[in-house]
Formats: C-alpha cells, sequence, structure tokens
C-alpha cells in the first residue's frame, strides 16, 4: 500500500460518508483514523445529531458487516456476545454457541451507558481483546473489528456512566456538534425531499485485505523523536502529581483528579500518524499531534468534582497544556 | 563543486540543517563574544589605568587583567553554551522558513536505519522540494543583537562611573596618607638626633591634626610653623639624607597646607592663573625677577619650559635648585631665540588665558621673561630639595603625575614646534593641564642622585602620546 493509494481511498471514504452527514466533517475524520488505527470511538452528544446513521453509513461504505446493540437497563451480557443454546442435530442434542451481535466488523453500542455495568463490562473484553469468552470458551472476533459506542450527554436518569477503565479503551472520544444553520438547511433539503441520498459501497469484497493495507502503512508513518517527545510530555503534564515544578500547570493540579493513561499517548501518536496520512503525508508533525490531542485524551483525564462546579472541561484544561507544553 | 554540493543537498535535504547549525553557532559565539567584550575591555582599561597611575602594581594589573581574560571567557562559554541550537530547532526553524510541515525536523531527527527505507526516501524527495524557499545567508544573516549594545552602554557607563569616581577617591586617601606620611617622616627623622625636634613637632602636628576638637585655623598655623622650621632646618642641612627627610616632610606638609585651606591665598593666585604647580621645586636661584602678571599659570608654564628645555636639551629634569637654576640661565641664552615672548600673546592676567599661558610657558622655557619665574618663586619654598617635590605611589601630584619619583623626559623636537605654533591661542583652556601638552615633572632627581642624568624611568601615561 503507497500513501497515495491511503490517501485517495480515504478521500473516497469521507466524501461518500458525507453524502448522507451534514457536516460533521471532522467527526467523520476522526472515526476513519481510528478504524484505521484499530481503535474504538466513543460518541455524544444530544439525541437527533445523526450519531447513528454515521455509524450505519461508515459500514456500509466500508463494505463490512455491521450490527446494532441498543443499550437498555435489562440488557444481559449474553445478549451482546451470545451464549449456548440447545440445539437438535442428526437426532442428537448438543449445545451450541450462538454468536451474539458484537461478532461484526462494526457494532454500534447504542446509548451504551443505558445498560448495568456488567453488561458495559461484557463489551470490555471484546474491546480490548478482539475476544470473547463464554462457558469457558473463547471466541475471536471477526477483523478489522470496531465499537462505535454513543451516548447521550442529558438524560442522565436511569444511565449508567461508564467507568474510567472502560473509557480508556476508547481510541477516541468524539463530541458531535449540533448542526449550524447552514447545515441544518442542507438535512431539511437531504430529508424531507423525494431524493434521498444513498450510501455506496467504497470497497469491495476484498475490502478487509486492503484495510490490513492501510492499518500496516498507518503504523509505519515517519515520526520525529523530538515530537514523540513533545506527546509524552504533554501527557505526562495531565498527572496532578507530577507538573514538573511549572507553577502554570496549576489548573491540572486544580482540576483533575487522574491524568491520562499510557493508552493516551499511544492514541495521540496513531491518531496523528492517521491524520498525517490522511493529509498525503508520510510523516507525523506537531500540528497532527493538536488535532488528535483533544479526542485522544478528553476522556482520560479525570476531572474532580470542583471542575465540575466550575464548569471547566477536559477540553480546556488540555488547551492549557497545549499552551504551556513547549514544542522542542 | 558547487552544483555537486547541490545535488547533495537535494539527496539529503536534512544536511541543510547541520549547515544551519554550525551558521547559528558561529552567530552565537559572536554575539557571546560581542555581549561580553565591552565589560572586559573596560576592565582591562581600567586595570591598565591603575597601573600606569601607579595605583597598583605590575603585578596586581597583570593578575587583574588575567582575571578579567579568565573571566570574559568563563562569561563567554557559560553565555554561548546555553543558546546553542539543537539539530531539533534548526529543524524548526527552516520548517518555518520554508513551510515543511516538520519534514526537515523528521528527516533531521530520525534514525533512517530504523525507519522504512520507502518513506524515507519519499519524505527526501518531498522535502528536497522545499529547499528552493530557503538559502541560509539571506535568510539567517547575522545581527547584532540588543545585547551588545546594552552591554557596550553599561560598560561605557561604568567607564565614566570609574572616571569620576576616581578623583573622589584619591583626595581622600590622600588626606589620610599625609597623616599618615607625617608620622613616618617623624619615626625616621626620631632617629637622627639633630631632627629630633623636627620629628617631635612633627608628631605632635600630626597629633593635632587628628584631633577634631583643635580648630582649623589653629591646625593651619601649626603646619605653617612646623613648615618654617623644616625649611629652616633644611637650609641647615648638610647631609644629603636629612635634607632629603626634610624635604619629603616639607612636601607632605605643603599637601596638608593646600588641603586645609592654609594655602588659601596661592589658590587664589591659582585660580586666577589657572592652577599653576604648587611645587615645592627647589627653586633658589630662579625668583629673583619680578612677580609675574602671569600668577600661578606663568609658575606652571615655567616649571613646564623647564623641564623641556632640559630635555631637548637630553637632560635630565633633576632637584638641584643651582644646577637648575645655571641650566635655565644656559637656555636662556641659548634657546632664548626661538622663545622669545610672542608680542600676540595674550594678556596673562585675563581669566582664561591660562592656557596661553601654559603655551607660553612651555615655549618660552627657563628663558622667558622674569615675570613668571618670579612669580614661582614666590610660591615655591625657598631651599626645599628636590625630595620636596616626590610623590608617593598613588598620590597625584598637582600635575597630575602620580607617584612619578624619577622622571626622565625626552621632548621630540615637533613637540616643541607645535608649542610655538600655539602660543598665544587657546583662550579657553582654563584648568588644562599643562601635561596635555608638555611632559612636566615635579618629581626630578635629587642632584646627589650619582646616576641621575643618565636614569631613565618610566614616562607617565598622560604623557605617552607626545612621544614619537
Amino acid at each position: 500500500m503507497e500513501p497515495e493509494n491511503f490517501q485517495e481511498l480515504f478521500h473516497r471514504l469521507e466524501s461518500a460518508v458525507s453524502k448522507v452527514i451534514v457536516g460533521h466533517d471532522g467527526v467523520i475524520r476522526k472515526v476513519l483514523i481510528a478504524f484505521f488505527a484499530g481503535g474504538h470511538v466513543l460518541l455524544e452528544g444530544v439525541p437527533g445529531l445523526g450519531k447513528t446513521l454515521l455509524v450505519k453509513s461508515l459500514s456500509r461504505v466500508l463494505g463490512m458487516s455491521f450490527k446494532r446493540i441498543q443499550f437498555t437497563p435489562d440488557l444481559m451480557p449474553s445478549d451482546i456476545v451470545g451464549t449456548q443454546v440447545l440445539a437438535e442435530s442428526d437426532g442428537r442434542r448438543e449445545f451450541q454457541f450462538k454468536k451474539g451481535p458484537i461478532f461484526a466488523h462494526v457494532v454500534l453500542a447504542d446509548e451504551i451507558n443505558r445498560a448495568t455495568p456488567k453488561t458495559q463490562s461484557a463489551v470490555l473484553e471484546a474491546m480490548e481483546e478482539k475476544q470473547v469468552t463464554v462457558f469457558g470458551e473463547s471466541y475471536v472476533l471477526e477483523s478489522p473489528f470496531m465499537v462505535l459506542a454513543t451516548q447521550n450527554p442529558i438524560e442522565l436518569e436511569g444511565t449508567y456512566p461508564l467507568p474510567e477503565a472502560q473509557l480508556d479503551r476508547f481510541f477516541f472520544k468524539l463530541l458531535v456538534a449540533p448542526p449550524s444553520p447552514a447545515e441544518l438547511k442542507e438535512i431539511l433539503q437531504r430529508t424531507t425531499g423525494a431524493e434521498s441520498a444513498d450510501v455506496s459501497r467504497v470497497l469491495s469484497d476484498d475490502g478487509a485485505e486492503l484495510i490490513g493495507g492501510m492499518k500496516q502503512l498507518l503504523r509505519q508513518v515517519l515520526i520525529a523523536p523530538p515530537i514523540e517527545d513533545y506527546v509524552v510530555r504533554l501527557v505526562h503534564a495531565t498527572q496532578p502529581s507530577s507538573n514538573n515544578g511549572n507553577p502554570t500547570a496549576s489548573p491540572v493540579k486544580q482540576y483533575l483528579r487522574f491524568g491520562s493513561s499510557p493508552r493516551g499517548a499511544q492514541s495521540v501518536i496513531l491518531g496523528a500518524k492517521g491524520n498525517a496520512l490522511a493529509e498525503g503525508r508520510v510523516h507525523v508533525s506537531y500540528e497532527d499531534v493538536e488535532k488528535v490531542l483533544y479526542p485522544a485524551l478528553r476522556h482520560r483525564i479525570i476531572l474532580n468534582f470542583q471542575a465540575e462546579a466550575e464548569n471547566v472541561n477536559a477540553d480546556q484544561i488540555l488547551a492549557g497544556l497545549v499552551k504551556q507544553v513547549a514544542r522542542s | 563543486m558547487r552544483e555537486l554540493s547541490s545535488e547533495d543537498s537535494r539527496k539529503y535535504p536534512e544536511r541543510l540543517v547541520s549547515r544551519l547549525v554550525a551558521q547559528l553557532r558561529h552567530q552565537v559565539l559572536w554575539d557571546s563574544l560581542l555581549c561580553i567584550s565591552p565589560p572586559l575591555l573596560v576592565l582591562i582599561y581600567i586595570a591598565g589605568y591603575l597601573y600606569h597611575g601607579a595605583w597598583v602594581g605590575p603585578l596586581t594589573a597583570s593578575l587583574v587583567t588575567l582575571v578579567a581574560v579568565g573571566l570574559g571567557i568563563l562569561a563567554v562559554t557559560l553565555h554561548y553554551r546555553p543558546l546553542v541550537p539543537s539539530v531539533a530547532k534548526a529543524s524548526r526553524l527552516v520548517d518555518t522558513c520554508t513551510g515543511a510541515k516538520d519534514r526537515f525536523l523528521t528527516l533531521a531527527t530520525i534514525d533512517p536505519m530504523r525507519a522504512p527505507a520507502g518513506l524515507i526516501a519519499r519524505l527526501r524527495t518531498e522535502t528536497a522540494g522545499f529547499l528552493d524557499r530557503i538559502e541560509l545567508r539571506r535568510d539567517f544573516s547575522y545581527q547584532v543583537k540588543n545585547s551588545f549594545y546594552a552591554s557596550s552602554i553599561v560598560s561605557v557607563l561604568a567607564l565614566l562611573l570609574f572616571h569620576l569616581l576616581l578623583p573622589a577617591v584619591h583626595s581622600t586617601s590622600t588626606s589620610l596618607l599625609a597623616h599618615q606620611r607625617l608620622r613616618e617622616l617623624a619615626e625616621k627623622m626620631a632617629e637622627r638626633p639633630r631632627l629630633l625636634e623636627i620629628a617631635r613637632s612633627l608628631q605632635s602636628l600630626a597629633a593635632k591634626l587628628e584631633d577634631p576638637k583643635v580648630a582649623r585655623e589653629e591646625k593651619q598655623a601649626l603646619i605653617e610653623e612646623t613648615q618654617k622650621k623644616v625649611v629652616e632646618q633644611q637650609k641647615k642641612e648638610e647631609q644629603k639624607d636629612d635634607r632629603d627627610l626634610l624635604g619629603q616632610a616639607a612636601s607632605t606638609l605643603k599637601n596638608l597646607q593646600q588641603q586645609s585651606g592654609a594655602g588659601q591665598d596661592q589658590q587664589e593666585n591659582q585660580e586666577k592663573g589657572g592652577g599653576g604647580v604648587q611645587s615645592s621645586l627647589p627653586q633658589e636661584g630662579q625668583g629673583e625677577g619680578k612677580p609675574s602678571p602671569g600668577g600661578g599659570g606663568e609658575q606652571k608654564g615655567e616649571m613646564s619650559a623647564q623641564l623641556s628645555k632640559d630635555m631637548q636639551q637630553g637632560k635630565t629634569a633633576q632637584g638641584d635648585p643651582k644646577e637648575l637654576s645655571g641650566e635655565k640661565n644656559s637656555q636662556k641664552q641659548g634657546d632664548g631665540k626661538s622663545n622669545q615672548p610672542n608680542p600676540n600673546r595674550p594678556d596673562p592676567n585675563k581669566p582664561g588665558m591660562e592656557k596661553g599661558k601654559d603655551s607660553a610657558g612651555k615655549t618660552q622655557g627657563g628663558g622667558d621673561d622674569k615675570g613668571g619665574r618670579g612669580k614661582a618663586s614666590e610660591e615655591i619654598p625657598h631651599g626645599a630639595p628636590p625630595a620636596d617635590r616626590l610623590h608617593q605611589a598613588g598620590e597625584q601630584g598637582r600635575e597630575g603625575v602620580k607617584g612619578a619619583r624619577y622622571v626622565t623626559v625626552q621632548l621630540p623636537e615637533e613637540v616643541a614646534a607645535e608649542t610655538k605654533g600655539e602660543k598665544g591661542g587657546n583662550k579657553d583652556a582654563k584648568g588644562s593641564r599643562v601635561g596635555s601638552k608638555v611632559p612636566v615633572s615635579n618629581v626630578p632627581l635629587p642632584a646627589h642622585v650619582p646616576d641621575a642624568p643618565t636614569e631613565t624611568q618610566q614616562m607617565p601615561l598622560e604623557y605617552r602620546g607626545i612621544i614619537h
């Protein structure tokens, strides 16, 4: 796979999804970057912004199998990973494993925060290990595998906020913003008229192989050691316990309970590499890092009560860090 | 060769970064040198100045200079090292300049052996495309930094401050030295039975001078009285050692008199005449003439001329009054032609004519009219031995001659001609030093020094400019 091919294919996928999703270009690009980086994405936004449509469209253009799981409080883990059922074949009865909806290339975990922690944790192994274990037997998930979870920031009654451990497993957390007036007008024109745009498949049947090549290329993208150091310093600066004696790091101490895990740094580097390839470059720049820093770290830094009380969000903290940490 | 290097640059564009690092390193070194040099030079200048003014010895001056140079090197190193740009910084500069989006940074810092060769080659090709956008000499030309200007200004201010504060420090130290000197002299005299009385007088004088309760008038009277005693004793003495001691005492007393205001009348005269030399030169035989209207200025000029003539004749300025007188008389006869009074010479009584007087003094030499000499002879104690004019190291005589005990001066012909040309001019020269034109020594060798005529000493700094 050549970098030019990657860029060309990436742009085709972006364009295809953009036919049905108005606006959200940044979200679409980052979802695709996460996909090629082998990560999972948490989409957060109020209902009706097109989160589910985005995921459906993505799976369709990729030509991958797609399953949707609507998370509810009474959803059981077996409803996700599958279970053993008694089946009769050739006059004999035996238990057979019936795969759950997790067995797909692209899984939409809709309103993931509505399920109980027990059910949510069932998704953990699948997301991290890319396998599930049922009755002591492990089943490998299909590759490529991607979980796109959505959650609603309002209507918190009857919800179970995702534990930090589970949040950390998401490559990016993307905020789906309401459309601008122009975008809303475009949405209306597309959805209320006689004609409706349909998503066409971009990848052919050998798409999985192609995607494998793209994933491999993404990891080969060059990154300069000073840029790696920059990422390390950024991620390290999120730790409230280690502000390197810099008094300007006080907001971190003031508002953060926990800083980012090493997974955060991995996400930043891989995301930056994906962004560089998407822009037709074979090397990572500082700009790439800063573009993916927010979605990669915003769900990995845990705010304290004071931050919540003062309505300080993670993005504000990260913006302060970007200003504070000097490029080498 | 240039094409080859250009091709080389296109093949390995990251080498541009190495070249930039070297260039910036040189620039930073220059910056450091320019920043540190002014204070260093000022320090060396001060050491040299203090050395030539006999404030410090040669060893101290050398040590100070060496330490200053060492500190300078250390300061340059300390200033230089943190400013040396790293490869990453230089790469970022190139990237910013060319808009290469960290391509140079990646190429210059990444290990090519651990990266996919295909991607490296591709990145090199891409980066080479940005080479046309940059030219190191044009885009990173050297500019003198503000630190140099700041350093220069501060150094010049420090130099000015030094020159402003030095006279104040000097006057304080001289005053203290005079008392101390009196005591030393008294101790020396006390060892000699014939000078015992003078020694006691000096001891009591020193004690009274240090006593704040004693009135100023009383102090002045005591100084004058002691001075008279010393002069009288000096006349009686035949032994050269005793004469020297007495001469030194007389000189010190003269200084004290001037400092304490005892010589107020003389100072007034000096002010009229431009602050002539209040020297204790043994001027016997020189002061028979009528008082000169030139006052102190004439006197100053007179003495300058005296030395000048001696020097022109290849003689050592010596302190024997009789010899000097004789020499002057001979100069009057021999050099008098060229030293005839200038008819255009301005009235020396007018204020502001001091330099003219100086010039006149210089050019007229010992053979000039009697007036100047007569005035000088009025002010200079008769019979004061040559040692009267000696100053201690660090002391500054009224002529600005510091620490010079024996000075042999050879005045070039050109300077003599120049001074002739200046005769009668320079109305605004009040307060200007005679030494700026003609070296004036208040330290003639005593007559009894056997090798006086042949002895040569280092010329004071302020007179060196006129030696060619």
